[in-house]
């Protein structure tokens, strides 16, 4: 009899310790915070806004740069697209697919980890670039994305709740972007800003990587390093 | 320390904004209603960005904004006079966290628990959650999902640390009933006549 209260704490204890697991990925779950930050940034704006009166005087300006800026846009477009080798995946884009995978406007699949995201990708587009190993705990869910006609294996991270898109394509298919260059364990990451998203791009094993998320790229250089191929 | 605007924003923007998704995912716990919600976040962050100059930069943000999210919950509570629907916390007394384990949910038939839990939907477990009384759906909110510690949970609930282990442990063994129906319905544990059976074969 009394042998039996032991194992009866024990199983206890496990049962309570595994709701405590169980609680904790719940911590990973996406939440969509577009309606969120929409309204604080309508009443607090970013430190890149402040300077209204400056806005308005260069809005003249910022129109015709804007102009040229679509203009090159769409023909580096036309001119990428109509070539095979590797094309230039521009930050505003990949911001672009980063905000859309976040508020659902890209179906995508929800896995919990990167063996599981890498099987659905290969039944997607057998033959798209394999993602990288991460820990499990970080991994919610992944999509396919073309940029020119491209492949990109997307996936979307959770780093202490704020969410990340891992890009991956082949090295051959890809351009790193003219930028800033950081250097980090030996690994040199082309470092981009977009709003309050931070972006560092990088080839590692042949693959073309990219990480977007709305956090220091430091941070970002860390998630990168710890990626294993 | 007072603030201009300037340092203000860019206070905010550097220290409370990583912590949105964390605000919003608490808020979206305690609200079924997703619009309410992101209002409750809202607010929180607001408030955070008015109380700025009384707070250092360190570790401590995160509990720091989900104890304003508590206190405008309370507020909104009190406001609109609608009491939580779950069981006053004066009925539940603080008994040790060691006599929990004399427990009346069948821990034995758990067998892989960890793998039973995984089966359930996320949306399944939290709306367990939400069926606890209001304090221990707090407890768990803030240490289990948010990963909080004993002291900062204490700090945020404004009870004291032994408190918040001993509802931690009632809080699980609630989540463990509630759960167990679902899982002998989804046919993840035997279910109950078969237990009976089995334990009757023991004896």
């Amino acid at each position: 009899m009394n042998s039996e209260i032991p194992n009866r704490d024990e199983s206890v204890e496990s049962v309570d310790r595994a709701i405590s697991a169980r609680l904790s990925k719940l911590r990973s779950m996406p939440v969509d915070l577009t309606n969120l930050e929409k309204a604080i940034k309508a009443q607090i704006l970013p430190p890149t806004n402040q300077s209204r009166w400056r806005a308005l005087a260069l809005r003249p300006l910022r129109a015709i740069a804007a102009s040229v800026v679509l203009v090159s846009a769409i023909a580096a477009a036309i001119l990428l697209s109509a070539s095979s080798g590797p094309v230039l995946a521009e930050a505003a884009q990949m911001a672009q697919v980063h905000r859309e995978i976040v508020s659902g406007k890209i179906p995508v699949t929800q896995v919990s980890s990167i063996n599981a995201a890498n099987h659905m990708l290969d039944q997607e587009a057998p033959g798209a670039p394999s993602l990288p190993q991460l820990p499990d705990s970080h991994v919610m869910a992944c999509c396919m994305k073309s940029v020119h006609n491209k492949k990109m294996a997307c996936v979307l991270l959770k780093d202490e709740g704020v969410s990340v898109t891992l890009a991956v394509a082949s090295a051959a298919d890809m351009k790193l972007p003219t930028a800033p260059v950081q250097s980090r364990n030996g690994v040199e990451y082309r470092v981009q800003h977009i709003g309050d998203l931070s972006m560092v791009m990088t080839e590692r094993n042949g693959k073309w990587l990219c990480l977007i998320g709305p956090m220091p790229a430091d941070r970002l250089m860390d998630m990168a390093a710890q990626l294993q191929f | 320390m007072r603030l201009d605007q300037q340092q203000q924003t860019r206070r905010f923007y550097d220290l409370v904004w990583p912590h949105r998704a964390d605000v919003l995912r608490v808020a979206r716990f305690l609200s079924r209603d997703p619009i309410m919600a992101d209002d409750l976040a809202q607010e929180c962050m607001l408030k955070a960005f008015r109380g700025l100059d009384k707070i250092v930069a360190g570790p401590g943000i995160k509990a720091w904004l989900l104890q304003i999210l508590r206190n405008t919950w309370l507020d909104r509570l009190r406001a609109s006079a609608a009491r939580p629907v779950e069981t006053s916390l004066g009925d539940l007394s603080d008994e040790p966290a060691t006599e929990v384990s004399v427990d009346t949910a069948g821990t034995g038939v758990w067998g892989d628990p960890r793998a039973v839990l995984e089966a359930f939907s996320d949306q399944q477990v939290i709306d367990a959650v939400q069926g606890l009384p209001e304090e221990i759906r707090w407890t768990l909110l803030l240490v289990d999902v948010e990963g909080l510690s004993l002291q900062e949970t204490a700090g945020v609930l404004d009870v004291p640390a032994g408190t918040i282990k001993s509802r931690s442990h009632r809080g699980r063994r609630m989540l463990r009933e509630k759960l167990l129906p679902l899982a002998r319905e989804l046919r993840l544990v035997p279910s109950e006549t078969k237990e009976r059976s089995s334990r009757m074969e023991e004896i």
